[in-house]
């Protein structure tokens, strides 16, 4: 391909000169195509990075107490996030992956159960920990840790939701054959599920979370992801009250 | 004796097709290509299950490190009116103007430090200290004192690095991270504007570590300027973490 036939004076038979070749290495030129295609490979992005989106309440000051959204007391889940201390007060970095150790604790309901000294016998607040699920020889995952609890209240609404899950996937939504049946198919899958969040005659919780100044960003993150894993429709990120302080004191220097 | 005769044989190997491919290669990677900015802070963005992309345009990143400092990115639409430089210019106008409303001591850029600014991906140097900032892009060398002292590395005691923040409620004094933001909705870019009100033109990139203090703090003054939606920047969860 790289070569070129001469043939000088073909014709005349008295030309002692070879039929010559011209060939062109083209060696070097690779190696520099190759040096400059391993630039760009590391150069480049492309993986982008996902978003998560989140909302959050207005900090203005309602004046009208009526005006607010209260979640029921038998709704509402309260889940508060803490970075586990070393002895000393730094925070425990896990030596394998590098991240902040995070404690999860949660309460249902009003904290300290509604009364006026929520320490001792009436504080509501116990202690979590983020869990993947545990896989068992028949492939069936089962939640453990915070979601088992936020699952737990939130039986119906997952209940539903399986049930979209199944219907989904044997083509009640529409034939999963073809790339454009699929893509259909998910669309009103994704509907469906979105109206089962919402429902209003399904028993859903409230979640509110919270964190002390001192957890991680990452460990927020996992809290919003928690949310998403188990089909919560209604949570928001809301600053921690002195009786959450109290409480959480409380709780660790009986747990100590 | 017979000699066994070895047919000399030409080792030459064609490198024509090789080529042709390597070509092709670089090519789709030239093209494809968005190159990694320059960031003044490397970030480590926690895992996260949601699989919602990050847009491409229109959007302002909202960069904080482990300390709690904060940097901006501007990302503007992709038509000409609206280019990122133009925009920028404009912000730099803006912000000067908000924060000589409510400051004795005026601030006031030049043509070419406007220039300079609009060149810049991420930015995040105190109003007070922009102009002597800006100013060393005119420098040769100057690029590289800028990227220094934004990363603060710069062996210079008083330049300090990362937009003033602090907790503020009170919407009537804002600090300059608010006006910065409330600056960026009020450009010329409508596009940009309306991805901020539906949450999507706010993003805040973390690294995992950082306390949820310095997080809730960004997060807090974003509130106090009615930019209750925003969204997180996360990585990819690996199956099984």
């Amino acid at each position: 391909m790289a070569e070129v036939a001469q043939n000088n004076g073909g014709g005349k038979g008295k030309s002692h000169q070879k039929k010559m070749q011209i060939r062109v290495d083209f060696t070097p030129m690779v190696d520099m195509n190759m040096l400059l295609i391993t630039f760009f490979m590391l150069c480049t992005t492309m993986i982008k990075s996902q978003t998560l989106n989140i909302s959050l309440p207005s900090n203005e000051k309602v004046d009208n107490v009526e005006n607010m959204s209260q979640a029921s007391e038998e709704d509402a889940v309260t889940i508060i996030l803490d970075a586990r201390l070393k002895r000393g007060s730094l925070t425990d970095i896990d030596s394998v992956n590098g991240k902040v150790v995070n404690e999860v604790y949660y309460y249902f309901g009003k904290p300290g159960n509604g009364s006026e000294n929520p320490t001792g016998e009436n504080n509501n607040l116990q202690k979590s920990e983020f869990l993947t699920d545990e896989i068992n020889a028949a492939g069936v995952p089962t939640a453990r840790g915070i979601r088992q609890i936020i699952q737990q209240r939130n039986k119906e609404v997952l209940a539903e939701i399986t049930k979209l899950k199944e219907k989904y996937q044997k083509g009640g939504f529409g034939s999963l054959e073809t790339k454009d049946g699929r893509e259909k198919a998910q669309a009103a899958y994704d509907e469906a599920a979105k109206k089962v969040r919402r429902s209003e005659n399904l028993k859903k919780p409230v979640i509110i979370i919270k964190s002390t100044p001192r957890a991680s960003y990452g460990g927020l993150v996992e809290v919003l992801d928690e949310m998403q894993i188990n089909s919560i429709s209604i949570y928001q990120v809301d600053n921690m009250t002195k009786v959450d302080s109290v409480m959480l004191i409380d709780y660790q220097n009986r747990h100590r | 004796m017979g000699r066994v005769k070895i047919a000399r044989k030409s080792t030459f190997i064609d490198m024509t097709a090789m080529s042709d491919v390597t070509v092709l290669l670089l090519t789709f990677f030239m093209l494809t290509s968005t190159f990694l900015s320059k960031e003044p802070a490397t970030v480590v963005t926690p895992p996260s299950v949601s699989q919602e992309k990050v847009q491409e345009t229109n959007y302002v990143q909202v960069l904080v490190n482990p300390e709690g400092k904060v940097w901006l990115t501007m990302h503007n639409d992709t038509s000409q009116d609206y280019s990122n430089e133009k925009m920028k210019a404009a912000l730099l106008d803006k912000v000067a103007e908000e924060y000589n409303r409510t400051h004795t001591k005026k601030i006031q850029f030049t043509a070419l430090q406007k220039q300079a600014f609009s060149k810049l991906g991420s930015f995040g140097v105190p109003l007070s200290q922009m102009g002597e900032f800006l100013d060393l892009a005119q420098l040769p060398e100057g690029q590289t004192a800028m990227d220094k002292w934004l990363m603060g590395e710069d062996n210079n005691p008083n330049h300090r690095t990362g937009i003033p923040i602090n907790w503020n409620s009170n919407e009537d004094t804002p600090n300059e991270f608010q006006l910065w933001m409330k600056a960026m909705r009020q450009t010329d870019n409508q596009n940009l504007a309306d991805k901020i009100k539906d949450g999507t033109g706010v993003a805040i990139k973390a690294d995992q570590n950082t306390a949820f203090e310095k997080i809730h703090m960004v997060m807090d003054n974003l509130q106090t300027i009615h930019m209750n939606k925003f969204t997180l920047l996360t990585a990819l969860k690996a199956e099984g973490e």
